[in-house]
């Protein structure tokens, strides 16, 4: 078979289509990522209020905020833990979780969703005349189709600060919790 | 209860995403046996993890690290991969003239590639004190060795995704879109790849004069604000020429494009369109795309 590799359409097309919508992607449910990062261990959900004064610990020591004091929880008897969290970017949003097993250790993290959106720069006239049937005051409409995107690397730097918030939390907080 | 097995049947393709190499990796699987599935991402986003611990610059246990902090002239074992892309790296700069250079010195009069010295055993030392830096290389080689990974464990037809440097095989042909530069959130179709390994570099999320280019009299430059995509048999390959055609454009760089079976595209940030194709022509422009 000598189909090439990779075939290039641009350089063919009358005029570039480019998708003005944001961009999102589902990865795995809770209860997926439940099972990829603690696999048959027994969950249950832990609904977890952090005080104004844990919330300061936590943050104090990530160097992050702590945005809500209710915690995305759930545990198991011996003492493993799953935490879902969530992490801002400038134009990314994302849902992410930590699994933590019952000696402490960090069994792995997890994407659930990615969500950017670039849509307040769209405003040029000449991007306008390229998206027929698309109006600018169109609402944003999230693509969920798996888009296989090249780009600039994007950090991920705030789910990076993210997992260490978890982390916090787990040590100050969650460790001790009988 | 149904088995998992049965359940995953149906939800092919399966879709995972980890923060790592400081971005976002996600692999995408769209026909493997499904038994061990979970077993098969774990592996693949091992091997990744692998090549963070080996080339990253912070880590002072890595490959990287201890190479840097060795005493000049010092031989320092490395990982059969790290050894693998130092290869590779030196025969980039081979080829391209000095412009791909893993190395950045004190002083510019030398080409710093040429002070890296491979032994037999897996051994590398540094003639000169010049900095490793695998940077604009590693990354796309995580790609290829999770891909490894992947193959290994059976599955037929995958993308493994770290952070826009991609490489798929299988038989589906499958769009790739690209950022365009003036407006990142814009995602531009350019193409339908079945396998190999499609870069992109591109400072829309930098400041200004970021980049890890090297010219031979030292120089560092970079293709104003335009985006530059590298198709290729690897994702190491397409990564790094993605450096190369950005240092010295579609001109100079296609006949190094044409040596390792690669083609690119720029596109700057007013949407005009250069592709380089197999042919070799360079500069072959064409209409603009905003």
């Amino acid at each position: 078979m000598s189909r090439p590799g990779f075939s290039w359409t641009i350089g063919a097309a009358a005029a570039v289509i480019a998708s003005t919508s944001g961009y999102a992607a589902e990865y795995l449910t809770i209860e997926q990522a439940q099972q990829a990062l603690l696999p048959g261990v027994r969950l249950t959900p832990a609904p977890i209020q952090l005080t104004s004064s844990q919330r300061a610990a936590v943050a104090a020591r990530a160097g992050t905020r702590v945005r809500s004091p209710a915690l995305r929880a759930w545990r198991s008897a011996r003492g493993d833990w799953f935490l879902v969290d969530e992490a801002l970017g400038k134009h990314e949003f994302i849902t992410f979780a930590v699994g933590i097993d019952s000696r402490g250790a960090v069994t792995g993290v997890e994407i659930l969703t990615y969500r950017e959106t670039y849509g307040g720069e769209i405003r040029r006239p000449a991007w306008r005349a390229q998206f027929t049937g698309k109006t600018v005051a169109s609402p944003l409409k999230l693509d969920t189709d798996i888009q296989n995107i090249s780009g600039a690397t994007l950090s991920c730097r705030h789910v990076t600060a993210g997992v260490k918030r978890v982390l916090e939390t787990y040590a100050l907080v969650l460790r001790s919790l009988p | 209860m149904p088995s998992s097995s049965a359940r995953c049947l149906s939800a092919l393709p399966l879709r995972r995403a980890r923060p790592l190499l400081g971005t976002y990796v996600e692999i995408i699987v769209r026909d493997a046996p499904v038994p061990g599935i979970a077993r098969t991402f774990a592996r693949a986003f091992a091997a990744i993890e692998q090549v963070h611990r080996l080339m990253s610059p912070r880590d002072p246990s890595s490959d990287v690290a201890r190479m840097n902090a060795a005493l000049i002239g010092r031989p320092v074992k490395i990982h059969p991969w790290t050894d693998e892309v130092l290869a590779a790296a030196r025969h980039l700069s081979e080829i391209s003239g000095g412009v791909f250079d893993v190395t950045c010195g004190p002083g510019h009069d030398a080409p710093g590639w040429r002070e890296l010295n491979r032994r037999p055993g897996g051994r590398v030392c540094r003639l000169a004190s010049v900095t490793v830096d695998l940077g604009g290389i590693a990354k796309g080689y995580a790609v290829d060795r999770a891909v490894a990974a992947l193959q290994e464990a059976g599955v037929r037809a995958a993308t493994v995704n770290a952070g826009g440097d991609l490489r798929s095989f299988g038989d589906e042909p499958h769009s790739i879109t690209i950022r365009h530069p003036a407006s990142p959130g814009c995602l531009i179709p350019v193409g339908w790849l079945t396998t190999g390994a499609f870069a992109t570099s591109a400072n829309y999320l930098d400041a200004p004069g970021a980049g890890r280019l090297r010219r031979p009299d030292g120089r560092r430059l970079w293709t104003g604000r335009s985006s530059v995509s590298v198709h290729a048999p690897t994702a190491m390959i397409a990564d790094a020429l993605t450096k190369v055609v950005a240092a010295v454009g579609p001109d100079r760089s296609a006949p190094i494009l044409r040596r390792y079976g690669a083609t690119a595209l720029i596109v700057t940030r007013s949407g005009r369109i250069t592709c380089i194709d197999e042919r070799g022509e360079g500069n072959h422009a064409t209409r603009a795309a905003a």
